[in-house]
């Protein structure tokens, strides 16, 4: 059976698309992960944030799937949040010693699981 | 059991609502709408090891905290209040779909909290002022299977005229009756003893419950329902 350049250019974007799948999957999954990465960096509002993971990543989290897990993780005290000097607008969340701890913790075990998943495919 | 959550409910509602029921609460401003709410899932919670999501679309949480408290309603560390102010600071309504949004809070809750058993949402009238309204009797449609998906128990509080005419709601909001298991309304009689804030089921799905209007009043322990108005 013959494969034109076509049937491998499909192929070659089928497997983009479905790699692009499992990657939208695992970060919005795992979203608190990636929210709190970015939150190591600087302090941002749910706005900022939102774009920064698109930007970064190419993944829309969608502001129902942020704020909530923003108020979740500052009423457990790993987030302080406060509005801008002069800016009532945005509330700027930024992690506090524990929840620079635990984001620490977090997206080291969550880089160790991500490769023995890895490792357990490629068997 | 809901039924026993606040002093003199078991006066009105002789079975307990069925878990997942939908249940709209309706009445004129200041008829103790969001108060009845939050005190029944405040009490609620205290009660059972379980968790719920208030959702204010009216109110900050902490306006909604001070209205609470001055009825005597205390904060439940189980009962979560989550209000869009945030949110509609920092995107312009048309890059929100608050009914698409409200279903994602509440399944972030519900992935957070695998005993989210209480649903309320203030208010339904607020929802609507800033959704785009096309096909909306679809999507509010879907919101309720989303909220029996769930498997909540959903309070939705509803804005509507002191009276009813020859017993119709207004055809603006048949829809919401229609799907809704239970309707409760809230309003205000004036009699010769003045005014006075009553409590009435109008519709209550797979549950016994009186028809009469009952007196509702606010004591020092919370809201307290009496008997009969009349």
């Amino acid at each position: 059976m013959n494969t034109s350049i076509q049937d491998i250019a499909d192929l070659s974007e089928f497997q983009e698309d479905n790699c692009k799948k499992f990657v939208d999957r695992i970060i919005k999954t795992n979203r608190e992960v990636f929210m709190m990465s970015s939150l190591i960096e600087k302090q941002m509002c749910g706005y900022d944030l939102i774009k920064e993971i698109f930007s970064k990543c190419d993944v829309f989290l969608s502001q129902g799937t942020v704020y909530p897990v923003l108020y979740t993780l500052e009423g457990e005290g790993l987030l302080h949040a406060e509005y801008s000097k002069g800016d009532m607008r945005s509330k700027n969340y930024s992690l506090t010693l524990k929840g620079r701890k635990i984001a620490e913790k977090d997206i080291d075990d969550f880089s160790r699981a991500l490769e023995q998943v890895s490792l357990l495919l490629k068997r | 059991m809901l039924k026993n959550t606040i002093s003199g409910l078991d006066k009105i509602l002789f079975d307990d609502i069925p878990k997942g029921s939908v249940i709209l609460v309706t009445g004129a401003e200041g008829t103790l709408k969001s108060g009845l709410v939050f005190s029944m899932m405040a009490n609620y919670i205290s009660a059972n090891d379980e968790h719920g999501l208030y959702v204010t679309l009216e109110q900050n949480i902490e306006s909604h905290l001070r209205n609470m408290n001055s009825l005597g309603i205390r904060e439940e560390r189980g009962l979560h209040i989550f209000d869009y102010r945030d949110m509609r600071l920092e995107w312009m309504d048309s890059e929100l779909d608050l009914i698409k949004t409200t279903e994602e809070v509440i399944d972030s809750y519900k992935e957070k909290y695998d005993n989210l058993t209480l649903f309320a949402l203030d208010s339904l009238n607020a929802l609507y002022s800033i959704s785009d309204q096309e096909n909306m009797r679809s999507k509010i449609y879907n919101f309720f299977s989303h909220l029996r998906d769930e498997e909540l128990t959903s309070f939705l509080i509803m804005e509507s005229a002191q009276s009813r005419i020859s017993g119709q709601f207004s055809s603006s909001h048949q829809v919401e009756h229609f799907l809704a298991d239970g309707t409760i309304e809230l309003g205000m009689i004036e009699g010769s003893g003045g005014v006075k804030r009553y409590i009435q089921i109008l519709k209550m799905r797979a549950t016994k419950h009186a028809m009469e209007k009952h007196q509702i009043i606010i004591s020092d322990k919370g809201l307290n329902i009496l008997g009969p108005i009349y």
